[in-house]
Parts: C-alpha cells; sequence; structure tokens
C-alpha cells in the first residue's frame, strides 16, 4: 500500500529510510533512557533524556509548521515565535484559571491560535514579501508586549506557572508517548495538506508570485489560509510546550524566540517535509551541549548555521536537498547523480505536421462577427503622462488580431488594463459579455484570459507536467481542497496537452531547464490548460531566432484553429503580424490609428508614416 | 496633562526621534539602493553604543572619549558593514529576498552572541560629555540639554543626507539606484563598489545612532531588538527607500512613544500604539507615506 503511494525514484526511498529512521529513533528514545538509567542509576537522567525527546518533538512540529510557510510558500515569518506563546498561554491560562484539563485545553488551543492567526494575519498580508515580514515583526511584538503587560490574565512578566497536570502525564514516559502521538497526528495532517490541491497553489505561489495570480489564484487569500493554518499548528506545540513544561511566559513570545522555527528549518533542509524533524534532533542535542556551557556561543553558533546554508546554497532553498542529494550519492556510492538533461528548442522542432495542418486550416478560420472582447473610451494615465487615450477595439470570436505600433504606443500599458494588472482611468473593458473592467488579475482570468508574457513567465522549479496540471487545478478552483493529491488529478489530460505542443519528452524536467522557445510552448500548454477563450500574446517571438519564430507561429496557428481560440497579440516582427493576423489595429502615442485587414492596414498612407515608414528608414 | 508637560513630552519625544530618524535613515537607504532589507542594522546600532562605552570608559571620562566615539564608532560599524556586504550579501543579491532576510538575521545573532561574550550580559551607562551635561529649565521643568543637542544632530545629520543625495556624484548614482536597479546596472555605474559604500553609509549611520543614544539611555546588549524594530516600524509607516519618510516616520514614532509614556494608565502600551500607527498608516498606504508600491 505505501509502496503504490510512492514514486520508486531514489528521492522516493530516501524519503521512507528517512521515515522509518525517525519514527524508529522515536520508538527508541524510552529505551535508551531506560539504558542510561541504568548505567548510572543515582542521577535522574533518564527522565532528562525523555524531556530532551519530548522537546524535540514539539520543536519539529514547531518547525514544519514554519516550514509550510517557508518552504512551500516562500513567506518569511517573524510572528511564529508568538503563535507558538498564544499556544502555550491557552493551555497554561484555560488550565489555571478555567481549570481545564489540559488535554482538553490542548484541544483547543490550535483554534485560538488560529483565530489569532487569522486577525493578525489579515493585517500583515496587506503589504507583501519584505513588508510583510517587517509586519509580522510587528505583530510578534505587539503580542509579546500584551503578554508582558497584561498582569491580571496573563501574569505580565511572570508568566503563568503552576498548571494542575494530571499524574499520569507527570510520569516522563507517558508524557512522552502523548507528545510523540499528537505530533505524529498533526505532521500527517500537514503532509497531506502539502500534496493536496491546495499545497499545489502554494508551491505555485512560491515559485512565481504573480503568473499564480494570473492562472487564477486569489494569492492573498492562500497566504492567509496556511499562515492561519501554520499559526494553528504552532499553537499545538506552543501548548504541548506548557504542558511539558507545566508553565508559560512572554518570553517565549519574543521575536528572536523565532531563532528556533527558522534555525531547526534551514538545519534539517526547508525543501523536504520531514527536514525540520531532523533539523529539531540536530538543534536539541546541540542546545542541551554547546546551549548549556556556554549560551552566547550558542547564539553565534546558530547565526553561523544559518549564513552557511544561506551562502552555501546560492542557487536558492530547492536546491539544498539536491545539494545534499548530490554530496550524499558521491559521499555513499562515489557516482554523481545524473545532471538533468536540458531541451533546446526540440519542441519547435518536432511540430512539421502540425505546420501541415495549420496551412491547410489557416484559411478557414471561422470568424463570427460577434464581439468576444470589447473595450470602449479605455483611458488610462501615469501622473501627467497618457499611456493609453479613448482606445475602442472590438476582438471577434475566433479572430487572429495582432496590435502593432511604435514603442511607447501603448500596448503593453493596454494588455496590462486587459488583464487586470493596470486598473484603467477611464472606460470600460466587456468580455464576453461580462464588464470586467477593473477587476481583480485573478478574476479576469477565470473569465477566460489568458496571457502570455513578454517575460517568460512560468513556474521554474516545478516540472513541466506540473506547470500545466497545478495551473489546471488552480484555475478550476480545486486549489481550494486541503485533500487529496495534488499529483493524481489531471495528470493525463496535462501530458496530452503537452504532447500536443511538443513538449512530451520533457514532462519531468523542471521547467526552468527549457529552453528559451520551449518556454513559451509551455505557456501556450498553461493558458490552453486553462481553457482561455481569448489569448493575449505579449511579443510572443521576442528573443527567438527566425527559424524558431516560424515554429512558433506554427504553433500557435494551429492552436488556436485546432481549440477554437481568439488570439490577441502585440508584436515587432511584421513578417509575423502579416502572416498570421486577420485583422491588425495600429496605435500610436496611445490611441488607435487604424484597423483593418493586413493588407488595408499596409496601403495605409497614415500607417506607413507613422509606423511602417519609419521601419523601412531604420531598416 | 498641563501645556508645560505636552512640551515636555514633546521635546523628548522629539530627542528620540532623533535619534530613530539617524539610525532608520541608513536603514531605509540600504534598502532603497539595494533593495535588501537589514536585519542586522540593530546589532550594528548597538555595537556602536558599545564601542562607545569602551572608548569613553578606557579615556577616563576625558571630554575628548565622546567625540572620539562619535567619530570612532561609526568607523568601526562601518567597516564591519562593508565586511558584511561583501561576504554575505554580495553572493545573494537578485536572488530570493529569503535569503537576503535570513542572511542578514543570522547576523544579528552572530552579533548577539559576540558582543554578550566580549562585553558581558551587564547593563552599562554613560555619561554625556560636560559641556551637554546640564539642564535647562522650561515651564519649570528641567530638561536635559543633551537631549537638544541630539536634536540638532539630527537635524544636521538630515541635512548633510539630503545635500549627499541631491549634490554630489555618488548622491546621483544613490538616486539612480533607488530609483531604478536595472537601469542603474546598464548605465556603466561601478554598482558593486556603490553597493558597498551604500552600506557603509547605512551602518555607519546605523553606529552613530547607538554612540548618540548611549549617554541618553543605557547600553545594554538587548538593545538591539527594540531599536530595530522601532526603525522598522518607521520605514513603514514613512515608506522604505525614502529620506523624507524616514524624518517623518520617526517624529511619529517618536512623538507615538513619548505621549504613550507620559500617561501612567497607558505607559505599558506605548509600543503597541506605534504598531496602531503603523496599522492605521498600512491601511491606508501599505508602502507607507512616502514610500512606492513595490510589485
Amino acid at each position: 500500500m505505501l509502496a503504490s503511494l510512492l514514486p520508486g525514484t531514489r528521492a522516493a526511498r530516501v524519503r521512507l529510510a528517512l521515515v522509518a529512521g525517525l519514527g524508529l529513533l522515536a520508538l527508541l528514545v524510552p529505551v535508551l533512557a531506560g539504558l542510561h538509567e541504568n548505567v548510572d542509576p543515582d542521577n535522574a537522567s533518564a527522565r532528562f533524556d525523555m524531556i530532551l525527546g519530548t522537546e524535540a518533538i514539539v520543536l519539529g512540529l514547531w518547525a514544519v509548521s514554519f516550514n509550510l510557510m517557508l518552504g512551500y510558500t516562500g513567506m518569511v515569518s517573524f510572528a511564529h515565535a508568538a503563535y507558538y506563546g498564544v499556544g502555550a498561554y491557552s493551555v497554561a491560562i484555560l488550565n489555571t484559571k478555567f481549570h481545564m484539563p489540559v488535554l482538553l485545553a490542548l484541544l483547543l488551543a490550535p483554534f485560538i491560535t488560529g483565530i489569532f492567526g487569522l486577525v493578525t494575519g489579515v493585517f500583515a498580508l496587506r503589504a507583501v514579501r519584505l513588508y510583510f515580514s517587517l509586519l509580522t515583526l510587528a505583530i510578534s511584538q505587539l503580542l509579546f508586549v500584551v503578554a508582558l503587560e497584561w498582569y491580571d490574565f496573563t501574569g505580565g512578566d511572570n508568566g503563568v506557572h503552576n498548571l494542575k497536570i494530571p499524574d499520569n502525564l507527570l510520569n516522563a514516559q507517558n508524557l512522552y508517548f502523548i507528545v510523540l502521538a499528537v505530533a505524529v497526528v498533526c505532521l500527517a495532517l500537514m503532509y497531506l495538506l502539502t500534496r493536496s490541491p491546495f499545497g499545489a497553489a502554494l508551491l505555485t505561489i512560491r515559485e512565481n508570485r504573480q503568473r499564480a495570480s494570473s492562472v487564477g489564484l486569489n494569492v492573498k487569500a492562500y497566504e492567509l489560509a496556511v499562515f492561519t493554518i501554520a499559526s494553528a499548528f504552532a499553537g499545538v506545540a506552543g501548548g504541548l510546550y506548557a504542558i511539558y513544561d507545566q508553565q508559560a511566559y512572554p518570553q517565549l513570545l519574543y521575536w528572536t524566540s523565532n531563532a528556533q522555527p527558522v534555525v531547526i528549518a534551514l538545519l534539517g533542509g526547508i525543501g523536504s517535509f520531514l527536514g525540520p524533524i531532523v533539523g529539531a534532533v540536530i538543534f536539541t542535542y546541540l542546545s542541551t551541549t554547546i546551549g548549556k556551557s556556554a549560551p552566547f556561543q550558542f547564539d553565534i553558533v546558530l547565526g553561523a548555521i544559518v549564513l552557511a546554508v544561506v551562502l552555501i546554497a546560492p542557487g536558492g532553498f530547492i536546491s539544498i536537498p539536491s545539494l545534499f542529494a548530490r554530496l550524499r550519492s558521491r559521499f555513499r556510492r562515489g557516482e554523481v547523480e545524473q545532471a538533468p538533461e536540458e531541451s533546446a528548442g526540440e519542441a519547435m522542432a518536432s511540430l512539421k505536421v502540425g505546420s501541415a495542418i495549420a496551412a491547410t486550416t489557416q484559411v478557414a478560420v471561422v470568424r463570427s462577427e460577434v464581439a468576444l472582447l470589447k473595450i470602449e473610451g479605455l483611458s488610462k494615465s501615469f501622473g501627467g503622462l497618457k499611456a493609453v487615450r479613448d482606445v475602442n477595439l472590438k476582438v471577434r470570436q475566433g479572430d487572429l488580431h495582432a496590435i502593432i505600433g511604435p514603442n511607447g504606443a501603448g500596448k503593453s500599458t493596454l494588455f496590462n488594463l486587459i488583464t487586470g494588472l493596470l486598473k484603467p482611468t477611464s472606460g470600460s473593458i466587456t468580455f464576453a459579455g461580462h464588464d470586467i473592467t477593473g477587476k481583480a488579475d485573478y478574476s479576469i482570468a477565470k473569465a477566460g484570459i489568458g496571457r502570455a508574457f513578454q517575460i517568460t513567465n512560468i513556474f521554474p522549479k516545478l516540472s513541466v507536467r506540473q506547470n500545466v496540471q497545478y495551473s489546471m487545478l488552480a484555475f478550476r478552483g480545486i486549489t481550494r481542497r486541503p485533500f487529496g493529491f495534488a499529483e493524481r488529478i489531471f495528470r493525463e489530460e496535462a501530458d496530452q496537452l503537452l504532447e500536443s505542443v511538443g513538449l512530451g519528452p520533457f514532462v519531468d524536467l523542471p521547467a526552468g531547464q527549457l529552453s528559451h522557445g520551449d518556454q513559451r510552448a509551455l505557456e501556450l500548454a498553461i493558458s490552453i490548460a486553462l481553457g482561455s477563450k481569448l489569448l493575449l500574446l505579449d511579443e510572443p517571438t521576442a528573443g527567438m531566432s527566425p527559424y524558431e519564430t516560424e515554429k512558433a507561429m506554427e504553433l500557435v496557428r494551429r492552436l488556436a484553429t485546432e481549440r477554437g481560440l481568439t488570439l490577441l497579440f502585440c508584436e515587432h516582427d511584421m513578417s509575423v503580424v502579416f502572416n498570421t493576423a486577420h485583422t491588425v489595429t495600429v496605435m500610436n502615442q496611445g490611441s488607435v490609428l487604424v484597423e483593418g485587414t493586413p493588407a488595408e492596414v499596409r496601403s495605409n498612407p497614415d500607417v506607413q508614416r507613422v509606423y511602417l515608414g519609419e521601419l523601412e528608414t531604420s531598416a | 496633562m498641563d501645556l508645560g508637560n505636552l512640551l515636555l513630552y514633546t521635546l523628548a519625544g522629539l530627542s528620540l526621534a532623533a535619534v530613530l530618524f539617524i539610525v532608520a535613515a541608513g536603514l531605509s537607504l540600504v534598502f532603497g539602493a539595494l533593495r535588501v532589507i537589514n536585519m542586522a542594522h540593530g546589532s550594528l546600532f548597538m555595537i556602536g553604543a558599545f564601542v562607545a562605552w569602551f572608548i569613553v570608559a578606557r579615556l577616563a571620562g576625558s571630554a575628548f572619549g565622546f567625540w572620539g566615539a562619535i567619530l570612532v564608532a561609526p568607523a568601526i560599524t562601518a567597516l564591519i558593514g562593508g565586511v558584511v556586504e561583501i561576504v554575505v550579501l554580495k553572493p545573494i543579491y537578485g536572488q530570493e529576498h529569503l535569503l537576503q532576510l535570513l542572511g542578514t538575521y543570522a547576523l544579528t545573532l552572530v552579533f548577539a552572541g559576540a558582543v554578550r561574550l566580549i562585553f558581558g550580559p551587564d547593563v552599562r551607562s554613560l555619561q554625556a560629555p560636560d559641556i551637554l551635561n546640564t539642564a535647562v529649565h522650561i515651564n519649570g521643568h528641567s530638561f536635559a540639554v543633551y537631549n537638544l543637542f541630539l536634536m540638532g544632530f539630527a537635524v544636521v545629520i538630515a541635512g548633510a543626507l539630503y545635500l549627499l543625495l541631491n549634490r554630489t556624484g555618488l548622491g546621483r548614482n544613490i538616486r539612480a539606484a533607488i530609483s531604478d536597479p536595472e537601469l542603474l546596472a546598464a548605465s556603466g555605474i561601478n554598482v558593486t563598489r556603490l553597493f558597498t559604500t551604500v552600506f557603509m553609509i547605512g551602518t555607519a549611520l546605523a553606529g552613530l545612532g547607538g554612540v548618540l543614544v548611549a549617554p541618553s539611555q543605557s547600553v545594554d546588549p538587548g538593545m538591539d531588538a527594540n531599536t530595530l524594530i522601532n526603525a522598522f516600524a518607521i520605514s513603514v509607516i514613512g515608506g522604505l527607500g525614502s529620506l523624507m519618510g524616514s524624518f517623518v516616520g520617526a517624529i511619529i514614532v517618536g512623538l507615538v512613544l513619548s505621549y504613550g509614556f507620559a500617561v501612567p494608565q497607558t505607559a505599558p502600551w506605548a509600543t503597541a500604539f506605534v504598531f496602531a500607527a503603523m496599522a492605521i498608516v498600512l491601511t491606508i498606504r501599505p508602502w507607507g507615506l512616502f514610500g512606492r508600491p513595490e510589485r
């Protein structure tokens, strides 16, 4: 059963070995502690060992919940210690003030902490990235001040002590197993979450926030969700702490306490789910050896560890596990893991059949007179500069519609207005009968407008298949599901689609390793996978060789025909425009100059003056 | 609270703002030009204060001690900053922001440990030089001249930074870096050296703040955290990368703290008021009063 869950790769075998090793270690701790006592029966070291084991488990749980943000979503929070502290206080206060049994209090802790996380998260997520991190720091300090100053409720700087722990929990071994059981349940829940469609959405956000939004994810909502979930699990860890240490005190919430989850997660490797657990074991060992005898040096050691990880793995966090894996395999087997092959434009080259189809069907494109996209009186000003002024444009269903114009004509701004990256100053945009003016980019993507970007915009560290698969999950709203296995949904659809754009051989390759042209093909595949009715292509052939250009446009034409897409694209290469487009709109200085068939546009004297003339004189 | 008290607390707030401005301006300058949040900024502030204490204690209270410290401590923190920039930051420019946050965060641990290791965990105090160690009387209350000196000093630093940014070639390059990092790289400026220089200026300001704060507050190994958080709050309120933002943000934070501490009932919550101010600004302008939206 377990074997069928995991693919038979080396990574999977390593993971399985890790799980087995950690499980064995967890079960062996009481035995080892007992042995220790036999050897040295006079001191209380057995109990001490058990508590160390307990501590390692709690720290591991805490760090794994932290890693849901750091490793899976790419968020750096400096408030995680605060939620751990809130969890500890919840249990301590419920127990001492409301006389609730500790285990019942522990059950409530994640809900209380989750609410704290949700409310403070709304505030922190007003900002993105760096500002977000600063805000979490502020929140953490705020909660610390509350814990420190609210004497009547939190006991101020004394904290809360004298929890009423039932006798059977005072036994170190019983306590250990209860903590272990709670931790295993929490870890299993978090693991399933990371493998679920919801977890897939988190990975896309980590990889490329903007692209995640353009495939239909409400990024902030997902970030808030994972922030809340991580807080809730931190609350469980904190609650367990209050039980085994029988106290809660303000220092738990202090911002420097965040060093623990950060160091533990980095120590074990944030690229893997169980990494932080390994980190917790090492950390606990270090803190009982160096930490006890030389606390100041311990800070320095922790700092040095984080620095070493940051500097030695310059390719980003994801490279850390593979770096370890490479070192490990070199060390153990004396062999270097085979470097992943790179693609070099094969996808484009393998499209001969496609071009044949395209050539025969190009003329027969059904072009209805129904306007799929209707833009009326659209303007956008940046300060005094009118980048787009009073633009009226109709894109007909099934059309291949090009927008041309010299640099600064407002083409990119117009695209940004259509896809919701910019809000118009005035005017309206109607898509398929619905007003989409000023809507958020993800809801416009949901409505059926896809976009391939001027700068190739994919999820570089996810595999080619995952790029398509996860985009489909996101777009269809399945990523809201926190259960199920993301890898199994839409797998075949993704493979078929990738086959049809010529990327069949590369489905397992990280998308960032595809050649430039192939990344474009992948982008197209993503847009098609989203079921976009209207596809916006921003200079689809920029940076390509003439050969690649030809192949890419063949692919575009073929896909448009086969899948009944409407295309709106801007392009500098006139041969591409006149070979592909059925309708051409010429823009100049923010407004529409002329619209018509390629032949009409070519012969228009205004256009020749403004645009083509300029090209000829420069050529 | 009568008017005299109000004036007194306003002055106290402004002198607090003076030091905070100097520290926050360094943080903000570094962010503006390098797009790096230096988590270790508070640590360098602390190192500045400890170096000042060391110099003054060694030179046994002579007037030169403090004035020497004002020159030497920022130079030392600038040197540390230069090493940090070259060794830690250079390899991770252009990478995810996480790495820079975590890298400089690691440094806060290293510096905190080092300071405690070298100087021990004790709280120390430092005398202001005699010439400033007097008080003036305002409405029957005495007010330390040193605090007035701080305000004057901060205005001088603000003026100097303004001139640096707007009247020198270095300043022009820094402004170019602030407004368009990509263009900067294409314009033939030695970006490597510019970044090191800016980072050293920023850390020198942190160290200077440390020296200045030493006589008016205490020198203790926990001072890095609170100042860092206040500097962050100022940057969030004023907007990262803006000198004007640091100036206005520092005044807001300084006054909020001072007024908060003034009333016994609210004193414990003064820090919380700073965050309330932050919350209000963020609700209206998530990128700060004088900042620019980040994508």
